[in-house]
């Protein structure tokens, strides 16, 4: 039987549990299936342990609850990212590790592996009652991995290779400057793991309106980052809400799409096999494979930036010809009132507006799907005179959810329907 | 790429005890208090335990190392393409800093790779050079703990003297400003950086110890009827505040948000945007203010 460790090997499964406790945080025990109750357990110990504080229960009939809670105005760093900080490991390799740097501890060193070998036997075990000492394809096969990684180069001398320490990168003035985008930059948990080296903390910042839960998500970000740079494909494993098992699909990632008001993230896509544009939940992907690059990268990406000029969010046009859906609404604006037409220009995005007198202005736009503006529409309640949607079926579905707040709200007296 | 025991907390905190273990002379509690810092809340039950017994051969019994440098790793190709691809964002230069050493970096992404695409429109000019300016006073005073003074034209378009201490310095990526967050000023404690105009440091007389005026809350409850998806919209919209969900039956959520209350008006609206789907059950005030947008739009008639 495995022993329980805080720490652990696959971040997949955590990422899933996360994000129940996180958004939602109201299934109990019990709404997990026998078989993965032990896991339940595990995970939500671990949650526990790396995020302490933030992490509420609650009894409810159905049994007891656990959820995250935190204001993340009220935070200076992202506490989510202490997942990507619990990533297991043997005892060799830590071991392995502090040696490998004490031997390379700057760059002038350099050694075979041999000599590295040499050392680590006669003068970091040796004190040690049974010496763990390394066997050389465990040595080669971590400094291999660290080259990868970029934290040492291999240089090769006649029949030697000679390894040595990457010239270090003075980040000792730049603390604020990752405090500020370890929190609002696309993947800063990477600034996190820097900040984590640096000895002075900065408490100059904090942060509202701040999603942190994207955080868990980072992972597949910065491979499909990567993949976009190099102009590749990839393929990808995508969960839709309507399926239970993840298809995976070929695409070209293009570009992110990220939401500060609604806490999502979209990766525009297109898909070879159908020859057309998607857009993909980033929180449904999982197990970004790169592939191949693919030549018509620029081409692609150019025709969705003469896209997105036609979308409110992230919905698209599949082939970028669709006929697109016209959105027209006034609103009335009282005397001092002015911070309302403030908000129609700083809020338009894609659309434009007009003045029609002293106290009305109309708003306009032409997008692939007018849906995704209801949301905002609906914000300007209260004041809203007219609308003309070329979607009729959505105009009269707006009207109807007017007339069933009025219900919900008890002002249906004088309604009509 | 990202989730590799390099970055762990844990051999960061081996890190730092092999620090203080360098240093000499010191004790195993004081070990633990590094652990207790740095690393998660049960690593006390393995990290040291590890290194004592040797199954991590970093410490000898006689807690001494057979390390000789104090424990450091570069910047690995990841952290340093983050680096360079944060140097790319516009905001970069408010805080004045130049990195030379990534001339030769790919970056991890450049601004054309990803887009916000429903941030306000009238953000904060970071590249205006007196904006740049005021920002890096606020942030030296900040760090200092010095005041600044400034002026400001109130609403009424009169023009205010200020003298205050900034504490710190508040970011929203929705309206995409910085909010100087203040303390030791009557009239206001939050400032919008670009509505400063002529922030210098102000040397004159000490200001007695200041502290930032409480945030007062309050709580909200909402019905939230999950059809159209809106469980899971509602949930991650308000997923920044604290907040506390309970199932009722299978589409009934009852959900418990606490909210500061100067930010009421927007709570009102964002609600709002959510239709019948969601309904204020409490408090009352807020279902009041709910009420009276309806009944406003009652008033127009909309046909």
């Amino acid at each position: 039987m495995s022993s329980y460790s805080e720490l652990i090997k696959n971040f997949e499964r955590i990422r899933a549990y996360m994000r129940e406790f996180y958004v939602y945080g109201f299934k109990s025990r019990e709404d997990y299936s026998a078989k993965s109750a032990r896991s339940y357990d595990d995970e939500r110990r671990r949650m526990e342990s790396w995020l302490g504080e933030h992490m509420g229960f609650s009894r409810t009939p159905e049994g007891k609850n656990v959820f995250i809670s935190i204001d993340s105005r009220t935070i200076r760093h992202n506490p989510l990212y202490n997942a990507w900080k619990a990533k297991s490991f043997t005892d060799g390799d830590i071991t392995l590790h502090f040696i490998l740097f004490d031997i390379l501890h700057e760059p002038s060193v350099k050694c075979t592996l041999a000599q590295i070998l040499e050392r680590i036997d006669g003068e970091y075990l040796s004190g040690f009652d049974d010496p763990m000492m390394p066997d050389e394809s465990t040595v080669r096969k971590k400094l291999k991995e660290y080259t990868e990684a970029g934290l040492i180069l291999a240089e090769k001398v006649g029949r030697n290779v000679l390894y040595s320490r990457a010239e270090d990168t003075d980040v000792h003035d730049l603390g604020e400057v990752l405090h500020y985008y370890s929190e609002v930059a696309p993947c800063g948990v990477i600034g996190s793991f820097i900040l984590d080296k640096e000895e002075a903390d900065t408490d100059a910042f904090t942060f509202k309106h701040h999603y942190i839960t994207d955080a868990i998500d980072s992972g597949v970000l910065a491979s499909v980052f990567a993949a976009m740079r190099e102009k590749r494909i990839i393929s990808v494993s995508n969960l839709n809400r309507r399926r239970d098992t993840p298809r995976r699909t070929r695409i070209v990632p293009l570009r992110v799409l990220i939401s500060v008001q609604s806490g999502r993230q979209h990766l525009l896509a297109y898909v070879p096999e159908f020859n057309h544009f998607v857009s993909y939940r980033i929180d449904y992907l999982s197990d970004v494979k790169a592939e191949e690059t693919t030549p018509r990268f620029d081409e692609l990406r150019d025709a969705l930036c003469e896209m997105q000029s036609k979308m409110w969010g992230v919905g698209i046009g599949r082939k970028g010809t669709e006929v697109l859906e016209h959105v027209e609404f006034t609103v009335r604006v009282e005397d001092g009132e002015d911070h309302i037409v403030r908000r129609l220009e700083r809020e338009k995005r894609v659309g434009k507006v007009e003045k029609i007198d002293e106290h009305t202005y109309r708003f306009a736009a032409d997008v692939y799907d007018a849906s995704e503006m209801i949301p905002w529409i609906r914000s300007f309640i209260c004041r809203i005179e007219k609308m003309n949607f070329s979607n009729r079926t959505l105009e009269n579905h707006f009207k109807a959810d007017l007339y069933a707040m009025y219900r919900m709200y008890g002002v249906t007296e004088e309604v009509g329907e | 790429m990202i989730f590799s025991e390099l970055y762990s907390a844990y051999y960061n905190t081996v890190a730092a005890i092999l620090c203080r273990v360098l240093l000499g002379d010191c004790s195993e509690k004081e070990l633990q208090g590094i652990v207790a810092e740095r690393a998660f809340g049960e690593s006390v039950l393995t990290i040291l335990p590890s290194l004592k017994s040797g199954k991590w051969q970093l410490l000898r019994p006689d807690m001494t190392t057979p390390i000789v440098h104090k424990p450091t790793v570069p910047l690995s190709t990841l952290q340093k393409r983050w680096l360079k691809a944060i140097s790319l964002d516009p905001r970069i230069r408010l805080f004045g800093v130049e990195m030379p050493e990534l001339s030769d970096v790919e970056p991890l992404f450049t601004p054309s790779d990803y887009y916000v695409y429903d941030k306000y429109g009238d953000g904060d000019p970071f590249e205006d050079e007196e904006y740049i300016r005021q920002f890096r006073v606020v942030l030296e005073a900040i760090r200092r703990g010095t005041q600044i003074k400034f002026e400001m034209t109130t609403r009424k378009g009169n023009t205010m003297f200020v003298r205050c201490r900034p504490l710190r310095l508040e970011y929203s990526e929705k309206d995409d400003k910085f909010r100087v967050i203040t303390a030791g000023w009557r009239a206001a404690s939050t400032v919008n950086l670009a509505r400063m105009k002529g922030c210098v440091h102000y040397t004159g007389e000490k200001m007695p110890a200041v502290t930032e005026r409480a945030e007062k809350y309050d709580t909200l409850t909402l019905r939230v009827i999950d059809e159209r998806n809106a469980l899971e919209r509602v949930m991650l919209h308000f997923a920044h505040f604290e907040k506390q969900a309970e199932r009722i039956d299978k589409k009934t959520y009852i959900l418990k948000i606490r909210y500061a209350q100067d930010d009421e008006p927007e709570m009102v609206i964002r609600i709002l945007s959510f239709g019948p789907l969601v309904e204020v059950i409490g408090s009352e005030d807020l279902r009041n203010l709910v009420i009276e947008k309806l009944k406003k739009q009652k008033s127009c008639e909309l046909k």
